[in-house]
C-alpha cells in the first residue's frame, strides 16, 4: 500500500499524469467528433472563467461582477475581426482588448470595496451592453451580427489551450510572490500597502490579467453561436455563474474552482435535459445545500471527510 | 501527503467520469427495431422568452403532435409501419449558448431523428447552421428576417415559413396605405432586431409608394413613456402611426395615444395586437388597430376548422392571427413529405420539400428555394393567408389588396371611444 501511494505522490508521475491527461484530450477529436466535443469545451469555458474570476476575486475579495464585460467584448471581437484574420489572431485580439478594458475599468474603480465595487462592476455590463447597441443601431444601423463559423475541433483546441494558459497562469500566481501580495491585500489591504505593496498597482494588473482568459473565450465561443446582438454578448448570466461555480467548488485551493466549473457545468445540462421543467428548482435547492452546508465547496467537503477517514482508520489501527 | 493523493484521486474520478460515456459511445448495442420516431428541440421553458413558448409554436407543435398520434403516427415505406412521434424538448433557459449546446446534443448524442426549431429570430439564425452542418431539416417557426436572407443559399436545408418585414408585409402595407390616399407617416420602432429592420424596410417601401414618413424615432427596450413621441406625430399631423415595436410599448403607445387624443387615420402596432387577446384587453379602442398577420377564420374553411380545434385545446386568447396558421401549415407539410419520402433520411426528404407542392391549411403550399434549389427556402408569396390584419368589430380581418382581403380596411380608423 506504501509503495503504490509513494509512487502515486511522485512529482514526476504525478506530471507525468497531467500531461498524459492533456494529450488524451488534446487529441481526442482526431478520433472522435461526438457530442462529448462540445461537452467538454463548454466545461472548459466554464473552467476558464472560473478560474479567471477566482485569479482575482478569490484572492483579494473584491467580488467582480464583469465577467460578462470582458467575456462580452471577446465576443464582439470575434464578431467584427472573424471573417478577417485568422481565428487564433482573432483570439488573442480579443483577450488583449478586454484586458485593456479590465484595466481601464480598474484603474478608475479599484478604490471602490466590498458591495459598491461588485455593483460597480456589474453597472459596467449593463453600460457596455447599451453603449454597444446605441452604437450599433445609430452608427452601423443595424442590431445583430453574424459570426464567422469554425469547425468545433478547432474550437475545441483554442479552448484546451486557453484552459491551460489559464491554468497555468492561476497555478504561477499563486506560487509567487504576486501571490502573497494578493492574499494579504484581501487579508488586511491597509497592513498590505504599510508593508510596501503597490496595492493599486497589484489590483489593476492582475484584474486586467484575469481578463485576458475572459476575453479570449469569449472571442472563440462566439463562432459556434452564429448570430450575436448586445443583448446576448452582454448576458449577466455569464457574470453570475463564474462566481457561483466557484462558491460550489471551494476557493481555498486551485482544485476547487476547477472542480465547481466541472461540476456545475455537467448538473446544469443534466438536470435541464432530463427534468426540463423541474431544473431550476433542483438547482436552486443544491445551491443553498452547498451554501449552507459546504462553507468551503465541494473540495472542502471531500477534504474534510477524507481526514475524518485516516482519523478512524487511525483509531482502528 | 494526505493533500496531494486527495488532489490526484479527485482528478483522477474527474477524468474517469468523462471518460467513461466515450467509452460507453463506442460499444453500441444493435440496433433495435424502430418504434417511434423523435423530434427533439431546445425551447425557451424558462428566461424571458418563455413567452414564446407559451403562446407562439409551443401550442401548435404539441397540438400536431397529438393529433398525428391520434391516427397512429407517420407512415413511414421504409419500415413498413405507422411510427408514433415522441418529443424531446430541452430547456435552454432563453440563453443562446445553452440552445447551441443542446441542439447539438440532440443531434449527436441523442441522435433525434428530426427537430423542431428554437424561438425567436436571433435564435433561428444560430440554429439554422448548426442544423445544416449536420444535414438536418430546420423548419422554422417563430423568426425570419433580412438577415437571413443573403445566407438562404448557403443553408439547403432551412425552411422559413413565417411572414416578415420586405416577405411580404412592409410591400403590402405600403399598397394598402397608397390606395386610401395617405400621405404622411411617422414610425416609432425598438431599439432591436426586429424594429430596426421593420423600420428600415418600412422607410424603402411607404417612400417608394410617395408616403412621406415625417417621423422616425427610437425608443430602448421597456420604455416607461413615449408621449413625447406621439405628441411629435400629433404636432405633425402623421396620418399614420406605425410602432414596430413588441407588446409591452406597442400597449403603452396605444394608451398614450389615447389619453394625447391623437387618432391618425391609420395606426399599425408590431407584435400584440395580432393576438386574440388584444381585443379583450382594448374593447372598443382596438377598433381599427392594424397589425401584422394576418388570417382569420373567414380564410377558408380548413382556417375555421382549425380555429375550432386550437380553441377546443387552450385558451381562445392565446390565438395568434399572425404566426398560428403558418406553423401549423409549415409542420403539415414536413410531415407530408416525410411520409412521401418514405424514409427518415433528410437528404431525401429535403429533396421532396423543395421540389414538392402539398396540401394545407393554407391550400397548396410550396417553398420558393433559392440557389436554383440548391439553397434554403421560404414559404411562397401565393401561400399566404394575408400581411396585414385590422381590427374591424371585434374580428381580426384581413386587409390585403386582392384575394386574400376579408374586408376592405377601414380608413381613417374610427375615433378612440369616449372616456367613461
Amino acid at each position: 500500500m506504501n509503495s503504490v501511494a509513494s509512487i502515486v505522490l511522485n512529482r514526476s508521475f504525478q506530471l507525468g499524469l497531467l500531461a498524459v491527461i492533456l494529450i488524451a484530450l488534446a487529441t481526442l477529436p482526431l478520433h472522435y467528433q461526438g457530442y462529448n466535443i462540445v461537452r467538454l469545451l463548454n466545461i472548459f469555458m466554464f473552467v476558464v472563467l472560473t478560474v479567471s474570476w477566482v485569479i482575482f476575486s478569490g484572492s483579494t475579495g473584491y467580488m467582480s461582477l464583469a465577467s460578462a464585460a470582458f467575456f462580452g467584448v471577446g465576443i464582439y471581437t470575434s464578431a467584427l475581426l472573424g471573417d478577417k484574420l485568422p481565428i487564433a489572431v482573432v483570439v488573442g485580439i480579443g483577450a488583449l482588448v478586454s484586458s485593456c478594458v479590465a484595466f481601464l475599468v480598474g484603474a478608475l474603480t479599484l478604490r471602490l470595496r466590498g458591495i459598491y465595487f461588485a455593483i460597480f462592476t456589474f453597472g459596467l455590463v449593463e453600460l457596455i451592453k447599451h453603449l454597444t447597441l446605441w452604437w450599433e443601431i445609430n452608427m452601423e444601423d443595424r442590431r445583430g451580427r453574424l459570426v464567422v463559423y469554425v469547425e468545433n475541433d478547432i474550437i475545441f483546441w483554442v479552448m484546451l489551450s486557453i484552459l491551460v494558459a489559464t491554468l497555468l497562469t492561476a497555478y504561477f500566481i499563486r506560487r509567487s510572490k504576486w501571490g502573497l501580495a494578493l492574499q494579504s491585500i484581501g487579508e488586511n489591504e491597509e497592513a498590505a500597502a504599510h508593508m510596501g505593496i503597490n496595492v493599486t498597482l497589484v489590483k489593476v494588473i492582475t484584474f486586467a490579467v484575469s481578463a485576458l482568459f475572459v476575453g479570449a473565450s469569449g472571442a472563440i465561443i462566439a463562432t459556434r453561436w452564429t448570430y450575436i446582438d448586445p443583448g446576448i454578448a452582454f448576458n449577466p448570466l455569464y457574470s453570475f455563474m463564474p462566481v457561483l461555480m466557484a462558491i460550489f467548488g471551494g476557493m481555498g485551493r486551485l482544485l476547487g474552482p476547477v472542480i465547481g466549473a466541472i461540476a456545475f457545468t455537467y448538473l446544469k445540462e443534466e438536470l435541464g435535459t432530463e427534468f426540463p421543467e423541474l431544473y431550476m428548482l433542483i438547482f436552486g435547492i443544491i445551491l443553498i445545500v452547498a451554501i449552507l452546508y459546504m462553507p468551503n465547496g465541494l473540495v472542502g467537503l471531500i477534504q474534510r471527510l477524507w481526514i475524518r477517514g485516516f482519523r478512524r482508520q487511525d483509531a482502528d489501527t | 501527503m494526505r493533500r496531494k493523493l486527495l488532489i490526484l484521486m479527485v482528478s483522477c474520478t474527474m477524468v474517469l467520469a468523462l471518460a467513461a460515456p466515450l467509452f460507453a459511445a463506442g460499444c453500441d448495442e444493435a440496433e433495435p427495431e424502430k418504434e417511434v420516431i423523435v423530434f427533439g428541440a431546445a425551447r425557451p421553458l424558462t428566461g424571458p422568452f418563455a413567452v414564446y413558448e407559451e403562446m407562439a409554436f409551443g401550442p401548435i407543435y404539441k397540438m400536431w403532435v397529438d393529433e398525428v398520434n391520434a391516427r397512429g403516427g407517420l407512415y413511414i415505406e421504409e419500415y413498413g409501419k405507422r411510427l408514433p412521434i415522441e418529443l424531446k424538448i430541452y430547456d435552454d433557459g432563453s440563453d443562446m449558448g445553452t440552445m447551441t449546446s443542446m441542439l447539438e446534443r440532440l443531434i449527436l448524442e441523442d441522435e433525434v431523428d428530426f427537430i423542431l426549431p428554437p424561438a425567436s429570430t436571433a435564435f433561428l439564425f444560430a440554429a439554422a447552421p448548426i442544423a445544416n452542418k449536420h444535414g438536418y431539416i430546420l423548419m422554422g417557426a417563430e423568426g425570419g428576417g433580412t438577415t437571413l436572407t443573403p445566407l438562404l443559399p448557403s443553408l439547403p436545408y432551412y425552411f422559413g415559413v413565417l411572414n416578415y418585414s420586405d416577405h411580404y408585409q412592409m410591400p403590402v402595407l405600403a399598397d394598402i396605405l397608397s390606395d386610401a390616399g395617405i400621405e404622411t407617416a411617422a414610425i416609432m420602432y425598438l431599439e432591436d432586431l426586429h424594429g430596426v429592420e421593420y423600420s428600415g424596410v418600412a422607410g424603402i417601401e411607404l417612400t417608394n409608394a410617395g408616403i412621406d414618413i415625417v417621423m422616425t424615432k427610437s425608443v430602448p427596450l421597456g420604455v416607461m413613456d413615449v408621449s413625447s413621441i406621439i405628441n411629435q406625430a400629433k404636432t405633425l399631423g402623421a396620418e399614420a402611426f406605425l410602432s414596430f415595436c413588441y407588446p409591452d410599448e406597442n400597449f403603452l403607445a396605444i394608451g398614450t395615444a389615447i389619453a394625447l387624443d391623437y387618432n391618425p387615420d391609420v395606426f399599425l402596432t408590431g407584435p400584440g395586437a395580432n393576438f386574440a387577446f388584444f381585443a379583450g384587453v382594448f374593447g372598443p379602442a382596438a377598433e381599427g388597430i392594424m397589425g401584422y398577420g394576418a388570417w382569420n377564420t373567414k380564410s377558408s374553411a380548413a382556417s375555421e376548422d382549425f380555429y375550432e380545434k386550437f380553441i377546443a385545446l387552450y385558451d381562445p386568447g392565446l390565438l395568434d392571427w399572425w404566426g398560428h396558421n403558418l406553423y401549423y401549415a409549415g409542420l403539415q407539410f414536413f410531415e407530408q413529405a416525410i411520409e412521401e419520402a418514405g424514409t427518415l433520411d433528410q437528404a431525401v426528404i429535403r429533396e421532396v420539400m423543395a421540389t414538392s407542392t402539398f396540401d394545407t391549411i393554407l391550400g397548396p403550399t410550396w417553398f420558393d428555394m433559392t440557389a436554383d434549389g440548391e439553397g434554403g427556402g421560404l414559404l411562397a408569396e401565393e401561400c399566404y393567408t394575408g400581411q396585414v390584419g385590422q381590427w374591424q368589430n371585434g374580428v381580426f380581418e384581413v386587409v390585403d389588396p386582392g384575394a386574400n382581403r376579408t374586408a376592405p380596411p377601414v380608413i381613417p380608423k374610427p375615433a378612440w371611444p369616449a372616456e367613461e
